[in-house]
Order: C-alpha cells, then sequence, then structure tokens
C-alpha cells in the first residue's frame, strides 16, 4: 500500500486552507474521518435509522445487527476473550470515568491508593480524583524521567497493599513514548492490583492485544481511529466488570423493573445506558480494519518510520528546539512531536504556521500537570498518521524555520 | 488625532496587506515596538483571563484621560494589544465607553483568529471598556443629595426587597444568586426611588453577561416603588472568591484557606475536550 492510496481515502485531505493545501498535523487530538466511515454513517442515518435492542420491526432489526456485529468486530480486534467483555461509550474519558465511578463503588474503600503516571491527560487524572474524593481515597503519581519515560523502578516501589488501581496511558499525548504495557501489568498483577490502559493513542499507533497483555481495563476513542466522533470502548475482564455496580440508569440495562426492585441486564449491556449512538458505532468496523491494514502491510509502515524518523531527527537536531519525549531507541516514540523553540512563544507559532495551511495543536494539551513537570507553560505539537506524506512533514519543518523567522 | 481618525488609520494600514502572513508580521512589527512593561509589574491582577498567552493590562488616568500599557508573552498577541492600545490610550472614559469596538471586525481580525484566541481579544477588550466604565461618572451616584431620616426610614425596606430580588438571579455557571457570590459591589437608591447598581462578573469575558444584567434589571424594577435602574458594570476591583459570603461558600462546600493556596496558574480552557 502506498500513501497516496491511503489519502485517496480520506476527502478531508484534499482541502486547502488560506488558499494553501492543507496539513494536517493534529491527529492526536482528533483523526480525519476514511470515505467509508462517512458513507457508512450517511447510510445508517438515513436508510438504517431505527433504535436498537427494542422494537420487532425490520430497520430495528437491522440497526441492532449492525451495532451488535460491531461488538464482534472489537472483540477481535482487542482480542477480547469475550463479547461480553466489550462496553460502547462515547469515547474513552466515558470509559475511564465508568470505571473510576463503578470500580471505585465495587472495590474502593477510605485509604486506598490509585496510582496514574505524571504523563496522563486530563481524562485518566480527574476521573481518579473524583472517585477518590468521593471513596477518601489517594491519588498519588508516578514520575516520569526527564526523557519522558515511565519511571517503572518507582512504579514498582510505590505499589503498596492500599494499591487498588494503577491507571496508566500506554502512549502519552503529549511524550509520545510508548509505554511497555505488559510489564507494567505483570508489575502490578505480581503486587496484587488492577491495571487500567488508557489506549486513546496507544490503540491507533501501537493496537493492543488484551489477553496477552493482560490488562483489567483498556479504553480508546472511536474518532482518533478514524472513525465517527462519539463513539469509544471499554474492555473490562468479565469477572470485574460482573462485580461492579452500573454506571447510569435507563433504557436497556435493566432485567425487570418495578418501583419496589429492579434488576440489570447482563453484561454489556449493563453499562450501556440510555438511546445508544448507534448510527456511529457501526463505523468503527472499517476504521479497525483499515487500522489493521496499516499496521499488517510493511510498505507503509516503513514509509510511515521513514516519516517519523526524518522528524525526529530534524527536530533533535535543531538546537533551538526541546523536544519532550526523546526516544532513546526510535521504535519507542509514536510519531507524537511535542516541543518549545527557545525564545519563541508556541501560540505565535501555531498562528503562523495556521496561516501556511499547516495545523498544529498549541497550548497546554489537556495535560497541565506534563507542562508543570518539564517547567513550560505550553508546547507546540505535531502528530502523524499513516496518510502523512514525507513532503508534508519537510513542508512543515521549512515553515517551522521560516515562522521562527518572523518571529525572531 | 480624533478616536474616528485613528480607527481610520488603522484600517488602513491594515488593509495594505492582502496575505495573512504579511498581516502577522505588521502585527509582530507592532508587538516588537510596544514600551516596555515592568517586570516586576506583571502581578496576576494585571493578567487578562481567558488568553492561550498571558497578557497584562494596566492603565493611568491623566487630566481625565487613561494611559494604558500591556505585555504579553506571544508576541502577535502582544501586536493585537499594541493595537488597541494605539487607538484608545490617550481618551476619555466616556469616549472609550461609549465606542462599539467595530473597527476590530472592520479589519477581520477577529474571525482570523481562532476561537481561544478571538476569546482573548475580547478579554482585551472588555478589559480596556471596563476600565473605562470604571472612571466614568455615574448620574445616580453623582446625586450629591442629603437623605434625612425619614427619607431613610422609607427608603430601608426597599433597599431589602431589592436585595431579596438580587437573590433571584444566578450566575449562569456558579449555583449561587449573584448577592451572595459578592458581584453586587455597590447598591444606592436615591430620594427618586431610582436603583444604582454598581456589579461584576466572576469573569470579564462571561458569554451570558447581556442575558444577566437583563434579568438584574427585570428583577429589581419589579421591586414595589421602584422607579428606575441604572446598572453599573465594573471589573475593577476583580472579583474573587474571598468575596463569596458566608451561605455561598457553605453552599458550594468551599474552604476559603484551602482556596487561597492554590496556585492561581490561568487554565487553557478546552471545554470541549479537544485532547
Amino acid at each position: 500500500m502506498k500513501v497516496e492510496d491511503i489519502r485517496k481515502m480520506f476527502p478531508a485531505l484534499d482541502a486547502s486552507v488560506y488558499g494553501k493545501p492543507l496539513v494536517y498535523f493534529d491527529n492526536a487530538a482528533t483523526a480525519q474521518r476514511m470515505d467509508k466511515v462517512l458513507s457508512l454513517m450517511g447510510d445508517l442515518s438515513a436508510y438504517h435509522n431505527a433504535n436498537i435492542h427494542r422494537a420487532v420491526h425490520k430497520l430495528a432489526g437491522d440497526a441492532t445487527d449492525a451495532y451488535e456485529k460491531t461488538r464482534d468486530l472489537v472483540k477481535e480486534f482487542l482480542n477480547a476473550s469475550s463479547r461480553e467483555e466489550i462496553v460502547f461509550t462515547s469515547g474513552t474519558t466515558a470509559s475511564i470515568n465508568l470505571v473510576a465511578f463503578c470500580f471505585g463503588e465495587a472495590f474502593i474503600r477510605e485509604g486506598d491508593e490509585i496510582l496514574v503516571s505524571e504523563a496522563e491527560h486530563h481524562s485518566n487524572i480527574v476521573p481518579w480524583q473524583l472517585m477518590c474524593q468521593r471513596k477518601k481515597a489517594v491519588l498519588k503519581p508516578v514520575p516520569v524521567d526527564d526523557d519522558g519515560y515511565l519511571r517503572l523502578d518507582v512504579l514498582e516501589n510505590m505499589i503498596s497493599s492500599r494499591t487498588k488501581l494503577v491507571a496508566i496511558t500506554q502512549i502519552s499525548n503529549v511524550l509520545g513514548i510508548i509505554n511497555p504495557v505488559k510489564e507494567i501489568v505483570n508489575i502490578c498483577h505480581s503486587k496484587g492490583c488492577k491495571v487500567l490502559i488508557d489506549g486513546a493513542q496507544g490503540v491507533v499507533h501501537s493496537g493492543i492485544d488484551v489477553q496477552d497483555v493482560d490488562c483489567d481495563f483498556y479504553a480508546f476513542s472511536g474518532h482518533k481511529l478514524y472513525a465517527a466522533t462519539g463513539t469509544g470502548v471499554l474492555y473490562g475482564k468479565k469477572e470485574l466488570l460482573e462485580e461492579m455496580p452500573p454506571y447510569m440508569g435507563g433504557g436497556e440495562m435493566i432485567g425487570t423493573v418495578s418501583f419496589k426492585e429492579t434488576t440489570f441486564a447482563p453484561l454489556p449491556e449493563k453499562f450501556e445506558a440510555g438511546t445508544q449512538n448507534f448510527n456511529a458505532v457501526p463505523t468503527l468496523g472499517p476504521a479497525m480494519e483499515f487500522a489493521r491494514s496499516v499496521a499488517s502491510d510493511s510498505e507503509i509502515v516503513s514509509y510511515n518510520e521513514k516519516v517519523r524518523d526524518y522528524l525526529l531527527e530534524a527536530l533533535l537536531s535543531d538546537d533551538r528546539i526541546r523536544l519532550f519525549g526523546v526516544p532513546h531507541r526510535t521504535i519507542d516514540k509514536a510519531p507524537v512531536f511535542s516541543f518549545a523553540m527557545k525564545g519563541v512563544h508556541h501560540e505565535d507559532l501555531a498562528l503562523i504556521l495556521d496561516k501556511m495551511g499547516i495545523a498544529v495543536r498549541s497550548g497546554q494539551m489537556c495535560a497541565e500537570p506534563v507542562m508543570d513537570r518539564f517547567g513550560v507553560t505550553g508546547m507546540l505539537r505535531a502528530s502523524i498518521a499513516p496518510y502523512n506524506t514525507l513532503e508534508e512533514a519537510e513542508y512543515f519543518i521549512k515553515s517551522l524555520e521560516k515562522a521562527a523567522a518572523m518571529l525572531a | 488625532m480624533t478616536l474616528e481618525e485613528k480607527k481610520a488609520e488603522v484600517i488602513d494600514d491594515f488593509s495594505m496587506y492582502e496575505e495573512w502572513l504579511d498581516k502577522y508580521e505588521y502585527l509582530i512589527e507592532l508587538g516588537k515596538n510596544l514600551e516596555a512593561y515592568p517586570e516586576s509589574e506583571k502581578t496576576d491582577d494585571k493578567l487578562i483571563k481567558g488568553c492561550q498567552s498571558r497578557v497584562w493590562l494596566d492603565y493611568k488616568v491623566e487630566d481625565g484621560k487613561l494611559f494604558f500599557r500591556a505585555d504579553s508573552d506571544a508576541i502577535i498577541t502582544k501586536g493585537i494589544i499594541s493595537l488597541l492600545i494605539s487607538v484608545y490610550s490617550g481618551r476619555t472614559a466616556d469616549e472609550i465607553a461609549s465606542d462599539d469596538f467595530g473597527f476590530i471586525e472592520n479589519i477581520g481580525l477577529k474571525e482570523n483568529l481562532s476561537p481561544t484566541r478571538a476569546n482573548g481579544l475580547v478579554s482585551m477588550i472588555n478589559t480596556i471598556k471596563a476600565a473605562a466604565e470604571a472612571n466614568r461618572k455615574s448620574a445616580a451616584k453623582e446625586d450629591d443629595e442629603v437623605l434625612s431620616a425619614d427619607d431613610v426610614k422609607a427608603l430601608a425596606p426597599m433597599y431589602e426587597n431589592v436585595v431579596l430580588a438580587l437573590k433571584q438571579v444566578y450566575d449562569p455557571e456558579i449555583p449561587v444568586n449573584i448577592y451572595d457570590l459578592g458581584l453586587i459591589y455597590e447598591l444606592n437608591i436615591n430620594k427618586a426611588r431610582e436603583v444604582y447598581i454598581k456589579m461584576t462578573f466572576t469573569a470579564p469575558n462571561c458569554p451570558m453577561a447581556d442575558e444577566v444584567l437583563n434579568d438584574v434589571k427585570v428583577s429589581v424594577e419589579d421591586v414595589p416603588g421602584v422607579t428606575g435602574v441604572k446598572i453599573d458594570l465594573v471589573f475593577e476591583p476583580v472579583w474573587d472568591r474571598s468575596m463569596l459570603s458566608e451561605e455561598a461558600r457553605l453552599e458550594l462546600g468551599i474552604d476559603l484557606d484551602d482556596e487561597n493556596s492554590e496556585p492561581s496558574e490561568p487554565t487553557e480552557y478546552d471545554g470541549y475536550g479537544l485532547h
């Protein structure tokens, strides 16, 4: 597969902004949608729109099939052991909040501890803070080193008998360093605590085999994986999900309802209260298929690595630039490059790059603690997808140079 | 140069550049040439909230005219604030307060900024407006009328009713009424039963500002006996949590000592989950 073939699948990439061809380097915030995703969503909305799991009519049957078939596809994609372990949510944030609430209700007592890394985005910090407030538990951050690597030695020492859960990102949305999740899970399990992996970035760049990694929970969003927004997944081990109380009430999450007593539906419906996002969830199908085909295509994989390596080299060799998340080996780095440029404000750079047609992120990237860790008020981030080309990367570096000259 | 002439000049200068990159070059130049702002005076009370970059704005009043100075850690933002200062510095409070700031739209600046930066621009404008409002002479307040003991007696229940009316208006973001939030800085009723209110908002760029002001007006006008309402919106002194009433604090479960120990770093607005 060639990058040109991939680009044809994404209508947005043809766009121009301010009369310049669009260079979309904000993929860590959200990826562009594939034509198959867009047409499927339109098709489902136009011709197969009916609420799922309820009515007996044809349209309802079609919609339910499309939705439930996607659950099987997600199960395969993550290599989960059963479809009951796949809960659809509105995204990573919703998935983590679900675990923070329901796992908290079931398993967390006063004085228990939850660990997260210093490199988490707010979605993997704030839900735990809320849970800790509710349950009088304690949230502790595990440090990362100056290069952005998680301190596994410190993690190991921080886990005590009070530690009930470790919530760690697979890949930080700022640092782009790929965490050794299997090793992390091993350490945690050997000490008797559960692990949630935040796969918001990881599912895109590394994928996951939840049985092999043996994590207890895995959360990801559809929109960063080329699917429709408002789709997301929580994977949870069946025995844990069984013991957790429901999150929200209403809709089809019930067994029977009376004013005396309500019983709950079995997994996974127990956690899917209210009308589900049935026009969008099935778009995970083609999106996951695309992600898998890219990951298994050696031609495009090596091309993407070339783009990554070029950017890494270009950013590291410029002594005005401080890169956050410096890999010891290139394979440790996902193509997420956050950096600061000496004497130049990230906002100014982003503003000028925008007018050159380049979409990058500037600011705190929803991860203020990471900014504090590295002592900056914000960064500039370029995050790359398989459809980004070497020419775009070169144009980006040239434009960065030009913008810096304007601002100097 | 009058305010109108100056605005026309800026619009003219801006229209010389067709490309946005050239307009940025121009703003960068303006930013670089902005008069230095002493580091020691970059205090939190001069910081404008709502910008991605940090912006400090201060002013002094001389001969009835307002003179502004400002700084920012981002150069384009600094250029924008420099542009505003070049137009509004040295004008009277009345001149600034009655201006509609429409020329910003004429140069296409606002719609060419991303929403977060446009917010920052709005915050800068609001801060300049608030400074002007704070220095404006207000009609009701200026009446140096002497109230007799009888007047005071007659007006006292009205004060209570106006406070009750103010307590019916809620902040759009915090579930506490504006009175207990401490947003009312001044409340006067004159002999003619006209109510004068000086109030603020928790943040200068409150998108619900007009609605809240209208709610205040309607609610107070409904108080029996009130013949008129005049509201002055000010942003000085800047509202902070220490102005909350005891009730409001209890309601929100805020321990003031805890709050004060928190760092007051500006946080990036990201209400749409754009990670």
